[in-house]
């Protein structure tokens, strides 16, 4: 294990923990506002959305229109709209992804 | 049904488990081309545990970058976890600090959108949350571990494995989707997102546009109220 290495594991473990542990920590013993409850309560769509979007325009490092991409997730949004299963999703959406790689 | 938290947990991190391992693979194959050994792999997967920040971090240290660098990018790829952590401190009102400092350890993109998409189930037990959390860190380090040992002899991380944790978010996705309301704040983050993903450097279009469309799912909510 080398110094050097060891550093840099270490400073990142610091700075990442610090934004995971200190709202949960803080603001679990405070009252918040009604407005703010009520801002955290869209958090989770706002979040799960802006991750979702630019995936759907990009193949992992470029952005662009990629059809076996985008074609995928249309497919997995109708059946999670319909099934509501974490598991069918993953599951179908590797398998679409990977039959349309023989047709694109 | 199971009666223990702990197992519900574990059984809920099994879409997870399928995204992380080829994800992990990856990395340890990736880290390992670059001359990391399998024990620092393995402390990195369990002490820093955030998939982007550690591949740039290899591929900052392969460039010969500077420490301080590679620590700082990190902290700026992490900040989104301060809403998330925020978002997730509502549920756990009576937990103490050092369970809360296990839970948040263990905190990603994947584990929180799993554990609000089971919202009754998490609040107050954090049992849950930490069989959830410690089942996909396993799943992380045990991937991250076994690429360093697969060489680059199999390209493995093929067949539909690209598209594992894309659909895992999208169902999360959809499954957040609760009223009218949250429908317009998705399709509102989903326009800023785009934006702000142009117009922003690094990771700051997910914290921008997050509060920005919380923002307006506020400001619908209470027009709503007050008409």
């Amino acid at each position: 294990m080398r110094g050097s290495i060891l550093g840099i594991i270490l400073g990142m473990a610091l700075v990442t923990f610090l934004p995971r542990f200190l709202p949960m920590a803080l603001l679990s013993k405070w009252v918040l506002p009604e407005k703010v409850e009520m801002g955290l309560s869209y958090i989770p769509v706002a979040i799960l959305a802006t991750i979702v979007f630019p995936a759907l325009f990009s193949d992992g490092a470029r952005i662009g229109i990629y059809p076996q991409y985008l074609l995928t997730a249309f497919a997995i949004f109708i059946f999670a709209w319909k099934i509501k299963s974490l598991w069918g999703s993953v599951v179908l959406g590797m398998l679409i992804y990977w039959l349309l790689g023989f047709v694109i | 049904m199971n009666r223990s938290p702990f197992k519900e947990g574990v059984k809920a991190a099994l879409p997870i488990v399928l995204g992380y391992l080829p994800v992990g693979l990856t990395f340890g194959m990736l880290a390992r081309q670059v001359g990391l050994t399998s024990s620092e792999v393995a402390l990195m997967s369990l002490f820093v545990y955030a998939g982007a920040s550690q591949f740039l971090a290899i591929e900052m240290i392969s460039r010969g970058m500077a420490g301080l660098s590679i620590i700082l990018a990190t902290f700026f790829i992490n900040l989104r976890h301060l809403l998330m952590s925020s978002n997730l401190s509502l549920y756990f009102k009576n937990t103490r600090f050092l369970i809360l400092g296990l839970l948040s350890a263990q905190l990603t993109d994947e584990s929180y959108a799993v554990a609000i998409s089971k919202l009754p189930e998490i609040e107050n037990r954090p049992p849950y949350l930490f069989g959830l959390q410690v089942t996909s860190q396993l799943a992380w380090i045990g991937g991250s571990v076994a690429g360093t040992f697969v060489s680059s002899l199999a390209k493995g991380t093929e067949w539909g494995f690209p598209f594992a944790l894309p659909a895992l978010f999208i169902c999360l996705l959809v499954l957040q989707i609760k009223s009218l309301r949250h429908l317009w704040v998705m399709v509102m983050a989903g326009i800023f997102s785009l934006f702000f993903k142009w117009a922003l450097p690094g990771n700051w279009y997910i914290l921008v546009t997050a509060l920005l469309a919380s923002g307006i799912g506020i400001l619908i909510e209470t027009a709503r109220r007050g008409q």
